[in-house]
């Protein structure tokens, strides 16, 4: 058909045709494009309005972010620059009223003291007399100290234990040797650990034979002076301090790799944080229940048997903890930075 | 009789030990090197220590201090001369002049230090 229709098309004839209309196609080619082709858009009013309301907000909201960071970069460095002298002053200021306030009053009590080494005081004749002849009765211990330190005056021991801990934190914040963001060891462990090698005892076998044959006897004597600390001379502070002398052999010995194995910074935390918990919360219970002789519900035994005494044996069992701790904890970070 | 024996068995070990630590304190204060100085501190703490404390276990009340003093004795020995051994190996580790040396015979090849 198509053939037909172009040969149709292409005869002499239509071709001088289409010569002669030419004008009048090319005219109908216009109009039929106009036709065939869409109308132009119409311009759209409330569309233009919207688009241009937008075009305000985000610059506006990139504006009002600009000034957040603006505000921020400036706080920033305010906080650098003068806010930091300005919080430093106050920190002083508020360091200096209470370091003053803390003076007048232990001054303030200080003078209202006896004379020390005074023979008429109470402390000098009726509460060591006490100690002495009703110390066995009230507190259970064979040992006055132990009955002193544990019962008549536990409340310092606490703080002493405390004090001992919180000076383990901060040695463990100022030296301690941190890995780096991606959990490999930072330089200054490597560095550490080959001066180590260098220095230190490492793999001797000497040592390491003494070490075996001494460490379970420092560690057995060490648990022996604190379970008897109410029936001898001795406790949780001496025995805590010759249990960690035992753990402190065994880290030379066997270096930090085995020692690590039962021994780790969380092991310091939770042992040192359940003693202490559990010292304050025992001593909390016996001031509660009146502290002074009264029946608390704690058998005291009889005295010169292991188990007696109540609570001077578990708290000496703590403090002994909290002291091995401690000590061991500090050579550690002393030695290398780390457990 | 017994008295008398206890009493010189005691005095005996115990000047014996004196004059081995005066000997000792004396050594130390006298020489210059360090092993000079840590074997005359060792001598004194393994036997003058030893002859004291057997002179005490002489004169000994009952027989727990006895075994105390015996575990005490056991403890220094062991102490003492793991203590001297150590400080003459950081000396020969640290000190140049003894890796100029070539190592004696029949100690074990050392791994390197890196």
């Amino acid at each position: 058909m198509s053939k037909r229709r172009s040969d149709w098309e292409s005869r002499p004839q239509a071709r001088v045709r289409r010569w002669f209309y030419k004008g009048f196609l090319a005219l109908d080619d216009e109009i039929a494009e106009k036709i065939s082709s869409p109308p132009p858009p119409r311009f759209d009013y409330e569309e233009a309005l919207e688009a241009q309301q937008a075009a305000i907000d985000s610059r506006q909201h990139e504006r009002s972010i600009a000034i957040e960071r603006l505000d921020q970069h400036n706080l920033l460095v305010w906080m650098r620059t003068r806010g930091r002298k300005a919080i430093s002053r106050l920190y002083v200021a508020l360091a200096l009223v209470l370091g003053l306030m803390m003076m007048v009053f232990l001054l303030e009590t200080v003078a209202l003291m006896p004379r020390f080494g005074d023979p008429a005081t109470p402390g000098a004749n009726e509460v060591s007399a006490r100690y002495i002849e009703k110390g066995l009765d009230e507190t259970g211990a064979v040992n006055i100290v132990a009955g002193m330190i544990l019962d008549y005056r536990a409340f310092d021991t606490l703080g002493e234990s405390t004090v001992l801990f919180i000076a383990a934190s901060a040695v463990l914040i100022l030296l301690r040797i941190d890995h780096d963001k991606e959990g490999n060891p930072a330089q200054e462990l490597i560095a550490a650990e080959s001066d180590d090698r260098h220095y230190e005892p490492r793999d001797d076998r000497i040592l390491q034979g003494s070490a075996m044959v001494l460490t379970p006897i420092i560690l057995l004597y060490g648990i022996y002076i604190i379970l008897n600390g109410h029936l001898s001379p001795g406790g949780g502070f001496s025995g805590g301090a010759i249990v960690s002398a035992g753990l402190i052999l065994y880290l030379v010995a066997f270096g930090f790799e085995k020692a690590g194995r039962f021994f780790t910074t969380k092991t310091f935390t939770w042992v040192s944080f359940f003693s202490l918990s559990f010292y304050a919360l025992a001593k909390a219970y016996a001031f509660y229940m009146g502290a002074n002789g009264l029946p608390s519900g704690i058998p005291l035994g009889t005295p010169g048997a292991i188990l007696s005494s109540g609570l001077i044996m578990p708290l000496n069992i703590a403090v002994g903890m909290v002291v091995a701790c401690t000590m061991y904890v500090f050579y550690a970070l002393f030695r290398k930075g780390g457990l | 009789m017994l008295d008398w024996l206890r009493f010189l068995l005691t005095t005996g070990f115990l000047l014996s030990g004196i004059i081995i630590l005066i000997t000792s304190v004396i050594g130390v204060y006298k020489f210059d090197y360090v092993l000079n100085r840590m074997h005359a501190a060792a001598m004194g703490d393994t036997l003058g220590l030893l002859f004291c404390l057997l002179g005490l276990t002489f004169s000994a009340p009952d027989i727990w201090t006895v075994l105390k003093l015996l575990l005490i004795i056991v403890f220094l020995w062991f102490a003492s001369p793991v203590n001297s051994h150590l400080i003459a190996r950081l000396e020969v580790t640290i000190n140049p002049m003894w890796q100029q040396l070539p190592p004696p015979p029949g100690t074990p090849a050392e791994e390197d230090n890196e």
